[in-house]
């Protein structure tokens, strides 16, 4: 836990001085010229042929075009390079990128997708005139096939779920039929779900700005925690179409709906956009208030239709038919026009052969951002943590300072507080911010006008993910670039070296787990509080009265009859909060002058992010936390100048409370077992890391109480014979080794966030006495994630076995079982061995 | 998939009593030394050391069976009403006018009622608008008025709170009565046939005199009517909530505005036995569990009593509109108070009976005048143009700030203003002007507001800048 490896010199571009991350791997073949892929030929060809300067002399401003005109929505807008007065085309950009051998000697693939043109079909007659005209005047006089087909269907009375990609007017598939309806009958309600309150305000401005055109009386609304209480009734009773989002619909709409007569008597269409967002906890949670949802539109003697959309992903129907339990009308011909797209793989070079250092992907993204800044290039940069994020705004801010000016290059982080972010998102769209560093919380479809580039620091975690980062980029005409650029996580260093895998695959499934006992239980609660509960009901697909009896014994519910009523002093839906990380959050206070509140951390996040000592980056300035003051949930910070930043380490404990299912293999080498677990956690030490070289320069004690997760895992242990022969310390290792690639692949597998799913190996488990790796639900009561692992254990652990031995290292690295310093010099060896010796091979 | 569901459920249970037990383990361990000191028989968390025991006639009900219940219940003097939407419980209590509750008598209450009219005036202001048909002349009649307080099964309007019981209170004038009605469910099923039944007394009356029923009681019953499939027609009742003027006189003289401290401080009502209100939903949870009556015997006389207090706070403020204070009933002791009762009444249009109050204000020397009310006070007779009463209090309060750690400087200012613009007194003007910007200096800025401190500082400046400039002094000395 202490510094593993002191007093070692490292590289000062290391990407982590104990990551050293390996050259034999992947990089021989590409230094050397010999074998690249056909791609990277034909670009070498034309690098040739071009040869223009080199880098990273910075790319000449280009030619006197006028960026090419660029339409979001209806709005045209035409963008000139601001402080140059010059523009530049993406291509020309890309074309000098391409000549450029410094750089191109690190790409290992470039993808492009060609331009696709528009396939539209005429407005439908039935169209109310108004709404033509509107529509008209807002430079739409045909619909996109995909827009013409969810209107169709509505038409037919189908709820509809639409997989488009970004900026493909998918908006239109709903509000198209809503408005339609609206128009006809005044008393028409829809009701809209944003899963943010920023999405929210978009679709309002949009569907006002369409009513306003229509000259017609639409009382469009937010409703969420912003809304003035003045207002609320005025919209509870009058507004035609009220937007808010689940958490506003669990605990403020669906508990009050009695004050909500109107809309539930009336409402004909739920509209759910970002209907992939709801997956994981959140999505099971979205599942329950659906459910309740639609069990308060039945009491009011109503039966909505619902429209949603979704960003790409593999199941988009049966996602939605999980979600809403309706049978769904699944509408993905996308008729969208799109300019031409380039994907570009990019591993960041070897600095230290010996010990197989890349340059940091931080560094390396920052280089291609400030390229791509400084020709005046509108750009997002996606990193994968809140720290990444503030690390790699510090260095661009600072780079590009004199050119642009630190305000033209913001961060976009959670955290942040909603009125910094409204600005934000004004300045990407106004064109006036030019670049952006953030976390994925700007993948979800908030309306920051489309820009011209992404740069992808480290892969996102998911194909769905990386499609939808990097369709921030991207526009009906014109050109866009993605950079892909690799960290030496094992997952990217695979994925740099197989881009097949990525573009060959569709994206990740959504799964939900709505009949989590612990999730249905708190909205079986919340249900009964709404309404009572009668003999007969269908709520999940659990066994009702079962779960209707349970909490009459544990005095929740009162039975009269056939009828459970709630009978408990509490709001229910008070103490349940859909978004288990966001559940209470921490607030950060900056005492540098007053008290000012300077953002929120989520509880998960806390005992790593804001312990005592810990420096905590906010908008690129540096806090160091002075005190933390758990029970209240405050971080009192204060800012500071340093040169390093903090990371902590969590110590877990587990133990097994129950098995419900076991599986041997045909060996016996190997059994397998499924059940609920106890899992302590605790801080223990925090280290010190210098700025840019990530050196190890001090660590501290956390001093933090410890945290309790009942949940379902998946584990497996090897038998004595498998084990046989291997000293405890090489049995460390193997397990190590095989954990690491694990832990990678498993997420793969799931579509989850890599958060959701944790992996412990253990030499001597206390359940099993055996050598045993463990994988657990990091949600109370578990999200079937562990479950569907122990299902595909086979194939998740031959997949763990070609890639362990398809990765060109000779003794492990950061791309397989990880680092020799940290498995060992046979880590690798041991860990492909133990996996034999279970096949029966050995 | 796993065990039953049976056994997945019961695992989680025995999971949570597990961690509950840590908890409370946790917890009295580290409250330990903090109950030593404590005197035994402190009301405990579940407050059952506070409840009143009842008369013997609990230890009789030995079963649980509903006969045994609708004895109890019968010794509680309510009684089975069936209607045809099903039964429920009615409990009837009924006072001779001549009933004295704290101060008043209720035969006082019609003398007042018509009193109050301002207060709907003020409280109804939204339905007079809504109104267009049917016009309401929003006179108060005594007989037209429904006294009403619920007691719920928990906090907040949510649709799941349930009001299981509900007290009513009306005058019946010609046989010189007051009457409380108790309406209980035995259980949620009942909740129609409750309702239907008050549906019928709300007939006749315009008015529901509440303690925060405006906000609290009518919007659950609402609830419970949509809930049970009645739709809103017609008019919403009148309201007479008396928790708003209650705070606006003793917001800063009472520690709290709960109706119990009130009645004791201010309207002469001591409670034997009471059960507080907080207790009602708990007792009604035990006795469905239990099913002995004989738990809802403090919530009946609890409720029984808030009803009465609500006549006795209709004369109280009906009296006070009709400028009984200083008069037949004595002033408030505190001025603070004194000044919130003259500025209500102002507000309420009895500027005439207000005016008294101020002058009792006046008169009174003597007392620490860094009290809030004198600015307000000051500001009102500004307001009146009697710049000699308000000069009087603003010296009173300029003297009060020079002794302050966190001084105002209104007074200061207001003075500098008097002297410049009416007396034209410049170096008064400007003395006190510059003792304002001392004292507004020598306050930390605010932390929450640091801009509006120094804004305040700069206007300052401004205006010892502008009265030197005017006065032609020398500006460098």
């Amino acid at each position: 836990m202490n510094a593993p490896f002191p007093g070692k010199a490292q590289e000062a571009t290391a990407e982590a001085t104990f990551r050293p991350s390996p050259d034999r791997c992947f990089d021989r073949l590409r230094r050397d010229g010999q074998a690249f892929d056909t791609n990277i030929q034909k670009i070498k060809k034309s690098s040739a042929r071009l040869s223009k300067p080199a880098f990273p002399a910075r790319l000449p401003l280009l030619g006197e075009h006028v960026f090419c005109t660029m339409e979001k929505k209806g709005r045209e807008r035409y963008e000139v390079n601001p402080w140059t007065g010059k523009a530049a085309t993406v291509e020309e950009w890309l074309d000098h990128l391409r000549s450029n051998p410094e750089i191109m000697a690190n790409v290992t693939y470039w993808h492009t997708q060609p331009a696709r043109p528009a396939r539209t079909v005429p407005l439908p007659a039935s169209i109310d005139e108004r709404l033509r005209g509107a529509l008209k005047r807002k430079g739409i006089e045909s619909l996109f096939t995909h827009q013409a087909a969810a209107f169709e269907a509505v038409r037919r009375g189908r709820s509809v779920v639409t997989v488009t990609p970004t900026a493909s007017g998918k908006t239109l598939c709903y509000n198209l039929p809503v408005l339609q309806h609206l128009l006809a009958d005044d008393s028409v309600r829809a009701l809209y779900l944003f899963p943010t309150k920023a999405l929210a305000q978009d679709q309002v401005a949009e569907l006002q700005e369409l009513a306003n055109l229509m000259e017609a009386d639409i009382k469009t609304h937010t409703y969420d925690g912003d809304t003035p209480p003045t207002v609320r009734q005025a919209i509870r009773n009058a507004g035609h179409i009220v937007v808010t989002n689940p958490d506003m619909l669990h605990s403020a709409i669906l508990p009050h709906h009695t004050k909500w007569v109107k809309l539930f008597e009336n409402v004909r269409y739920i509209v759910i956009d970002e209907l992939h967002a709801y997956r994981g906890v959140f999505g099971s949670h979205v599942a329950n208030v659906i459910r309740r949802l639609k069990r308060i539109c039945k009491f009011y003697g109503n039966d909505p239709l619902f429209l949603c959309a979704s960003a790409t992903i593999r199941n988009p129907r049966e996602h939605a038919e999980r979600l809403l339990e309706v049978p769904v009308e699944l509408v993905d011909d996308n008729g969208a026009p799109a300019g031409e797209k380039h994907m570009v793989f990019y591993n960041p070079p070897v600095v230290n052969q010996q010990l197989g250092i890349r340059r940091s992907s931080v560094l390396e993204s920052q280089k291609l951002a400030s390229l791509l800044l400084r020709s005046g290039i509108q750009t997002i940069v996606f990193a994968r943590s809140r720290v990444r994020v503030e690390i790699l705004l510090t260095y661009l801010q600072e780079l590009v300072k004199r050119e642009l000016g630190t305000k033209s290059i913001r961060g976009y982080r959670g955290g942040y507080l909603p009125k910094l972010r409204r600005e934000i998102e004004r300045g990407l769209r106004s064109g006036e911010i030019r670049g952006v560093v953030s976390t994925n919380a700007l993948e979800l479809g908030i309306d920051i006008g489309q820009l011209q580039a992404c740069v992808l620091n480290g892969y996102p975690g998911s194909i769905a993910s990386t499609w939808q980062q990097s369709g921030r980029a991207g526009r009906r005409h014109g050109s866009s670039v993605t950079f892909l650029v690799a960290s030496s996580n094992p997952l990217d260093q695979y994925l740099i070296q197989n881009p097949d895998y990525f573009l060959g695959r569709s994206p990740e499934e959504a799964r939900i787990h709505p009949d989590n006992l612990l999730i249905l239980l708190d909205h079986l609660k919340c249900a009964a509080y709404e309404l009572p509960f009668e003999m007969g009901d269908t709520f999940g697909g659990e066994k009702l009265t079962d779960l209707l009896e349970f909490l009459e014994e544990e005095k929740v519910l009162h039975r009269t009859g056939d009828r459970w009523y709630w009978m408990e002093q509490a709001f229910p839906a008070h103490g349940i909060s859909l978004r288990s990380a966001a559940q209470e959050n921490f607030i950060i206070i900056d005492m540098t002058e007053g008290h000012r509140v300077l953002g929120e951390v989520d509880r998960f996040s806390a005992p790593t992010l804001i312990h005592e000592e810990a420096i905590y980056l906010h908008e690129g300035v540096q806090y160091q936390v002075e005190k933390l003051d758990y029970p209240e949930k405050k971080a009192y910070v204060r800012e500071v100048n340093v040169d390093y930043f903090t990371d902590a380490n969590l110590a877990v404990e587990l133990k097994v409370l129950h098995v419900d299912q076991e599986k041997a293999s045909p060996s016996g080498a190997i059994v397998r077992q499924y059940g609920e677990l106890m899992v302590t956690s605790k801080p223990t030490i925090f280290k010190k890391l210098r700025l840019r070289t990530h050196e190890n320069i001090g660590s501290g004690p956390i001093h933090l109480p410890e945290e309790e997760l009942h949940t379902s895992g998946y584990w497996f242990s090897f038998s004595e014979e498998a084990a046989e022969a291997k000293s405890a310390n090489d049995m460390q290792s193997a397990l190590l080794g095989l954990a690491n690639v694990l832990v990678h692949l498993a997420p793969l597998h799931l579509m989850c966030d890599p958060l959701d799913i944790r992996v412990v190996p253990q030499v001597k488990a206390v359940h099993t006495k055996q050598p045993t790796i463990y994988f657990y639900d990091r949600y109370p009561g578990g999200i079937g994630l562990s479950q569907r692992l122990f299902e595909i254990h086979d194939a998740l652990l031959a997949e763990a076995g070609r890639l362990i031995q398809g990765c060109g290292c000779m003794s492990g690295c950061p791309a397989c079982v990880g680092p020799i310093e940290e498995v060992g010099l046979l880590g690798k060896d041991l860990a492909l061995g133990l996996l034999r010796r279970t096949e029966g091979t050995a | 998939m796993s065990g039953g569901l049976r056994d997945r459920l019961e695992r989680l249970r025995a999971h949570a009593a597990a961690v509950k037990q840590a908890e409370t383990e946790a917890r009295e361990a580290a409250e330990a030394a903090d109950q030593a000191a404590r005197p035994d028989g402190e009301r405990t968390a579940d407050g059952r050391n506070g409840l009143p025991e009842g008369s013997s006639a609990g230890g009789a009900q030995a079963g649980p069976a509903l006969f045994a219940g609708r004895d109890a219940f019968a010794e509680l003097g309510a009684e089975e009403v069936v209607t045809d939407q099903g039964a429920f419980l009615l409990r009837k209590a009924v006072y001779p006018l001549e009933h004295r509750h704290g101060h008043y008598l209720l035969e006082q209450l019609p003398v007042y009622a018509a009193e109050l009219k301002p207060i709907a005036a003020r409280q109804n202001k939204k339905r007079a608008e809504e109104e267009t048909g049917e016009r309401l002349s929003g006179d108060i009649e005594t007989g037209k008025l429904l006294f009403l307080d619920t007691e719920t099964t928990g906090l907040g309007v949510g649709a799941g709170n349930v009001p299981f019981m509900v007290g009513i209170g009306y005058a019946d004038l010609q046989d010189r009565l007051f009457v409380v009605e108790q309406l209980l469910i035995r259980h949620p099923g009942e909740e129609r046939a409750m309702l239907s039944y008050l549906l019928t007394r709300f007939n006749g009356k315009t008015h529901l005199v509440t303690y925060n029923g405006r906000t609290f009681d009518w919007p659950v019953l609402v609830n419970r009517f949509v809930l049970n499939g009645w739709r809103r027609s017609g008019a919403e009742p009148g309201h007479l909530d008396f928790l708003h003027p209650s705070r606006a006189l003793w917001r800063h003289t009472l520690p709290s505005c709960k109706l119990s401290r009130i009645e004791e401080d201010r309207l002469g009502i001591i409670r034997k036995d009471d059960v507080p209100g907080s207790l009602a939903p708990e007792l009604y949870m035990r006795y469905l569990s239990e099913r002995d009556p004989e738990h809802l015997r403090g919530v009946f006389l609890h409720n029984e009593r808030d009803i009465l207090t609500l006549a006795t706070l209709s004369i109280h403020f009906g009296g006070l509109l009709a400028g009984r204070l200083g008069a037949e009933w004595a002033l408030p002791e505190e001025s603070e108070e004194l000044y919130r009762t003259a500025a209500w009444l102002d507000a309420h249009g009895a500027e005439a009976y207000a005016e008294r109050l101020y002058e009792a204000l006046l008169a009174r020397r003597g007392e620490p005048a860094s009290e809030r009310w004198v600015l307000p006070a000051a500001a009102r007779f500004k307001r009146l143009g009697r710049l000699d009463e308000a000069a009087s209090l603003w010296l009173r309060a300029a003297e009060a700030a020079e002794r302050s750690a966190l001084p105002s400087v209104e007074a200061h200012v207001e003075l500098a203003m008097l002297y410049e613009h009416r007396l034209k007194d410049l170096p008064q003007a400007l003395r006190y002007a510059e003792r304002a910007l001392e004292l507004a200096r020598r306050k930390p800025l605010p932390a929450r507001d640091p801009a509006r401190g120094r804004a305040e500082r700069e206007a300052l400046a401004r205006r010892i800048e502008r009265l030197l400039r005017k006065s032609n002094a020398p500006i460098a000395r």
